[in-house]
């Protein structure tokens, strides 16, 4: 059963779903400073979208860990994909590098007019941020972005399995 | 406490941390009982086709973890560094070399685990070694690729949900066609199935072969089983990079799913790592108490001819084949008479190679070794003791129960060439399994199959809603059904259906989910919570199995039946009369 409440203006959604086959307007994908796809969400993202989106980025070139770049969806579901560099390993400062990731996506989202956005628990897994941890961090984000007349309409988040969908229910 | 941390890395301070968290009891005892009497050095492949270099001996790579462990939480190291050995690890460079030992010249095999006389096990420690590298971001690039795979697309080679039901689809026509029989099929998302058949995706991608040949087994015991749509990967990097998170993560997915399909039996395809994680590990990694039976297809097989639900003719492999013992599999999870009972029983000239069981050597690909292509010139080398061992046996075929041992081998009888082909038991046995003639398939199929209905009027009491909101397949189950004596009344969306159930209180309801307006889901749930029609059974019938989860996440009562469209008339009347306790 999909969660969701209001947060201001903004409907928050938790469903269970593989972000990269999910119609939305934007999804975000979390990048490392080499902004390559890689494997992962990386590799489905190459081979659902086609080209398109890793000759956006070769333009983009690299960013560094919090900040982000908007590409387009190529053949994907979602009309755009938001590259967010986010801390990964335990490294120096993860929460707060996290905090920041998260507000520049919702940030660089907003400044190409998308109102719909996906997330994915962020730096959770591969990343090994625990999900607990994900989970306060995104919330405490989106609180503070919508708080500060942050324009998005609806914001999903994109459990991978039922794992993740448990670790982010106590958040509704 | 520790060494000077002013001069420690950020990444070597968490991985001292970190392991203060990882040590448990059976850890601490092999940090602690080494006596250094070297009888695992000669147990080791990499020491026996190196050996002039002390680097690779078990004991040298152990204290390479040991010196840490001693530092930071033993005593002795605390108070006399010097005296036993201990020393912190610093820099960024030191992470790197312990990186290279602990996946560079280990495959975790535990053969030095088994000959040590105080009971060192040293893979354990090496795993927790990985596990801890992992945490920091150093591991070799193959072991984030499948790791990344693993956590996000939920396999370790990142085959997408498309690709792998694209192949079952694929294999389940090839079935068909070769037992020229349309009840030949992959069952996909099958509720209540006795067998729910997980494998590597190795399978998918590189030997669907495999899927095809366990189908064909199943088809022909008459087996009630199904394949999943997601969590269907046995497999577990975790076991590999030592990341227990990972491992947790997707041995639940698999427990999940089962439970989800109310499967009776989760059936392993051959993988010794996928065994061992699967059936052994992943309870305790994922803290899920499971609540089916999980066993090796080997197994399965084999129960299969000795019940006689296959028959086999051991003259159609008739090329001298030995057997070679996965590490997983036999050390580590004592599978190794059952295979040789099997192999006995489909080949004519079984030889054993030697040592075997739980004292042969690793294929030298073990402990993800294949991902990891930096190492593969010493791993190869590394092989030269398991190429002389096949060679020695004079087989034409070296059958393997794991597919990470199908590719370690087959990568060493290309380096060394042997001229040996590599095979799995699933695939003799398919070659061996005598198929009946047309005729006693179907007789077969039949005693399995739901019984046509004898007595045309068994279903004359009952009064059934049909909910589809395709007209013509409204019109068939309305046929079908009132020829057997029901009164049929239809439905063709969720309002209506609604309406009808209160008013015309039917026994059953068939009930489609994908339908506009209100879907199936949310009448069920309705239906469930009005005191006036929560008795009535209700079968689901669905083109789209995924879809299922509209009804598994509501909190009323599950439905009595699910049936997947295509529907045959043997099939839903089976199913209706047994929902309805007919005959
Ligand atoms: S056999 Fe056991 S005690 Fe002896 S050196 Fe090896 S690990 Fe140490
Ligand atoms: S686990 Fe196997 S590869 Fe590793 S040191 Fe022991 S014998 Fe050698």
């Amino acid at each position: 059963m999909p969660e969701q409440k209001k947060i201001q203006n903004c409907e928050l959604r938790l469903i269970q779903q593989d972000i990269t086959d999910f119609e939305v307007e934007a999804f975000v994908f979390y990048a490392q400073p080499n902004l390559e796809l890689g494997a992962g969400f990386g590799s489905a993202i190459t081979r659902r979208g086609g080209q398109s989106i890793e000759s956006e980025l070769k333009e983009i070139g690299s960013l560094s860990v919090t900040e982000a770049a908007v590409t387009g969806g190529g053949n994907l579901k979602a009309k755009y994909i938001v590259h967010a560099v986010g801390p990964a390993f335990q490294e120096e400062q993860i929460e707060e590098k996290l905090h920041t990731t998260i507000l520049t996506a919702l940030k660089k989202a907003e400044e190409k007019e998308i109102r719909q956005i996906a997330f994915p628990p962020m730096g959770a897994g591969f990343y090994g941020i625990p999900l607990d941890a994900s989970r306060e961090v995104m919330m405490r984000a989106f609180e503070e972005y919508l708080s500060q007349g942050g324009k998005m309409e609806e914001i999903v988040i994109c459990a991978n399995d039922a794992r993740e969908y448990r670790a982010f229910q106590s958040a509704f | 406490m520790s060494d000077n941390r002013a001069t420690q890395s950020h990444k070597a301070k968490k991985l001292i941390e970190r392991m203060s968290k990882k040590l448990n009891r059976q850890m601490v005892g092999s940090m602690a009982a080494c006596v250094h009497c070297g009888m695992c050095t000669e147990a080791c492949h990499y020491v026996l086709t190196n050996p002039d270099d002390p680097t690779y001996a078990p004991a040298y790579k152990a204290d390479r973890i040991r010196k840490i462990f001693k530092r930071h939480f033993d005593w002795t190291g605390r108070v006399l560094p010097w005296w036993v050995g201990a020393k912190s690890i610093k820099t960024d460079a030191e992470l790197e070399e312990l990186k290279d030992i602990v996946f560079g010249k280990c495959t975790n095999c535990r053969r030095c685990s088994i000959n040590c006389p105080m009971g060192v096990d040293y893979a354990t420690f090496n795993r927790m070694a990985r596990g801890l590298l992992v945490s920091v971001g150093v591991m070799p690039e193959g072991v984030a690729v499948v790791s990344k795979d693993q956590w996000e697309i939920g396999n370790q080679m990142g085959v997408l949900k498309e690709e792998y039901i694209d192949t079952l689809e694929w294999m389940s026509e090839e079935l068909s066609d070769e037992m020229d029989d349309p009840e030949a099929i992959i069952p996909i998302d099958k509720m209540d199935a006795d067998v729910v058949y997980s494998i590597n995706p190795r399978e998918v991608k590189y030997d669907p072969r495999t899927i095809a040949d366990a189908a064909k087994i199943f088809f022909l015991a008459g087996e009630n089983w199904t394949m999943p749509s997601e969590g269907w990967d046995m497999t577990n990097f975790g076991l590999f990079s030592g990341d227990d998170d990972l491992g947790g993560a997707v041995a639940l997915r698999l427990y999940e799913k089962v439970s989800e399909l109310h499967g009776k039996k989760l059936v392993i395809s051959e993988c010794g790592h996928g065994y061992r994680s699967t059936r052994c590990e992943g309870p305790n990694w994922s803290a899920h108490s499971v609540p089916f039976e999980m066993e090796s297809s080997v197994l399965t097989m084999l129960r299969y001819i000795k019940e006689g639900r296959i028959e086999v003719d051991k003259t159609k492999n008739n090329v001298p084949v030995t057997f070679h013992d996965s590490c997983n599999n036999a050390r580590s999870c004592g599978l190794f008479e059952e295979p040789r009972e099997l192999l006995n029983l489909v080949v004519t000239d079984f030889r054993e190679m030697v040592p075997n069981r739980s004292e042969n050597y690793c294929c030298t690909g073990g402990g993800g070794a294949m991902s990891m292509t930096e190492y593969t010139p010493q791993r190869l080398k590394s092989a030269k003791i398991k190429a002389d061992q096949l060679k020695a046996t004079g087989a034409k075929i070296v059958v393997t129960s794991c597919h990470n041992c199908v590719d370690g081998l087959a990568d060493l009888i290309r380096h060394y060439k042997l001229g040996m082909e590599v095979t799995q038991l699933v695939n003799l046995v398919a070659n061996a399994v005598i198929v009946p003639e047309k005729i006693a398939v179907e007789e077969a199929a039949t005693a399995e199959k739901p019984k046509e209905v004898a007595v045309e009027h068994s279903l004359e009491k009952f009064k059934i809603l049909v909910v589809d909101d395709e007209d013509d397949i409204r019109l068939y189950y309305t046929v079908l059904l009132e020829d057997n004596g029901a009164t049929v009344i239809q439905a063709s969306d969720g309002e209506e259906a609604l309406k009808l159930a209160k008013s015309e209180k039917p026994d059953l309801i068939t009930l489609d989910l994908n339908m506009p307006g209100k879907d199936g889901g949310e009448v069920f749930e309705q239906l469930r919570k009005d005191p006036g029609t929560a008795q009535i059974k209700v079968c689901i019938i669905t083109g789209r199995p995924e879809l299922r989860r509209l009804i598994y996440n509501r909190p009323v009562p599950q439905p009595e039946g699910f049936l997947d469209k295509p529907v045959d008339d043997s099939r839903l009347l089976y199913d209706i009369r047994k929902i309805l306790e007919v005959g």
